[in-house]
């Protein structure tokens, strides 16, 4: 069984069973292959390199269209012309972070430096979004119904191992923010 | 990287009669659009208490007030700026995974930063 993270000396640490990690590994490896973007032919190379993409516009898969939402609520056009401005850094920022998160998988135990940290914690939310759209988490109601959920043999279905998946990194994500507030305490 | 929401002292309380009606700190001309959170049942409240901590540099006391006030109305805003400030702000917080977006101040203001003191602060949810 996994082990919550904590703040002590050595920064910030944790510990993870090898299944716990498979599982991590393949969750953060999903969000990457959602989030990366589709290379197109007829594409300029410099308008790619410097982040611009002309073509970008608002997913229709729900959960990529929380990872990446629009930035103005009832401007679509401003929130249109922006994401051909920023949504291709946003994705690669969001890459870089899971796989950071799943280069620290290697070992049983995580040490994790302040960046590492901020890495996790951000992946692990990017998780999180995804799997609450996939078991459809609307609202508080919904998310209660889910937390319900703790008990491994009840797995009987996708949406309960969805849900138990869903506990258990937002189980660990808590754990480790409460460790990152700790480091804040105390300046580390 | 803290974003200063003070305003200089060019409010020098032209001679207007009746109540002045304060905060207009939304209203200045150069600091006109607002970066807005809204509420969603995903992120835990000690995670959005961290990024507005960390990123903004707020203190731990408005950082944890801004988080409630998103929480109990499902919008805050969280930062004033100008267009490009504020977009830079929105485009950090996506990175994080909180939904942001900006909008123009109005003056008039809709859930104002300032409104609201959320008396049970610290009410951290375990997971």
């Amino acid at each position: 069984m996994a082990k919550a993270f904590k703040y002590g000396v050595k920064g910030i640490t944790g510990y993870l069973e090898p299944a716990e990690r498979e599982l991590l590994r393949s969750l953060f490896g999903d969000v990457v292959s959602m989030l990366e973007p589709e290379e197109r032919a007829n594409q300029d190379p410099l308008a790619a390199l410097v982040g611009l993409d002309a073509e970008a516009r608002e997913p229709s898969d729900r959960a990529l269209r929380r990872l990446l939402p629009n930035v103005s609520k009832n401007d679509d056009a401003a929130s249109l012309e922006f994401r051909r401005y920023t949504e291709r850094s946003l994705r690669e920022s969001k890459i870089g972070a899971l796989k950071a998160a799943s280069l620290g998988l290697d070992k049983d135990e995580l040490v994790l430096t302040p960046a590492d940290a901020r890495h996790w914690s951000m992946a692990l939310n990017d998780v999180r979004l995804v799997l609450a759209e996939r078991l459809d988490i609307r609202d508080d109601e919904d998310a209660g119904h889910v937390h319900l959920m703790q008990d491994w043999s009840q797995a009987e279905d996708v949406e309960s191992y969805l849900a138990l998946v869903y506990n258990f990194t937002t189980w660990l994500q808590e754990s480790l923010v409460q460790a990152m507030l700790q480091s804040l305490e105390t300046g580390g | 990287m803290t974003l200063s929401v003070a305003l200089g002292p060019d409010t020098q309380e032209s001679t207007q009669t009746g109540t002045v009606t304060s905060t207009d700190v939304l209203s200045a001309p150069d600091i006109p659009w607002n970066l807005v959170i809204w509420n969603d049942p995903v992120n835990l409240m000690s995670y959005v208490s961290y990024v507005f901590r960390s990123y903004f540099g707020y203190s731990e006391a408005k950082a944890n007030k801004l988080m409630l006030e998103v929480h109990k109305k499902g919008r805050s805003i969280v930062a004033h700026g100008s267009k490009e400030q504020v977009e830079q702000h929105a485009v950090a917080m996506h990175g994080y995974g909180l939904w942001a977006t900006v909008e123009k101040a109005t003056g008039g203001g809709s859930g104002g930063a300032g409104s609201g003191g959320g008396s049970g602060k610290g009410k951290g949810k375990r997971g």
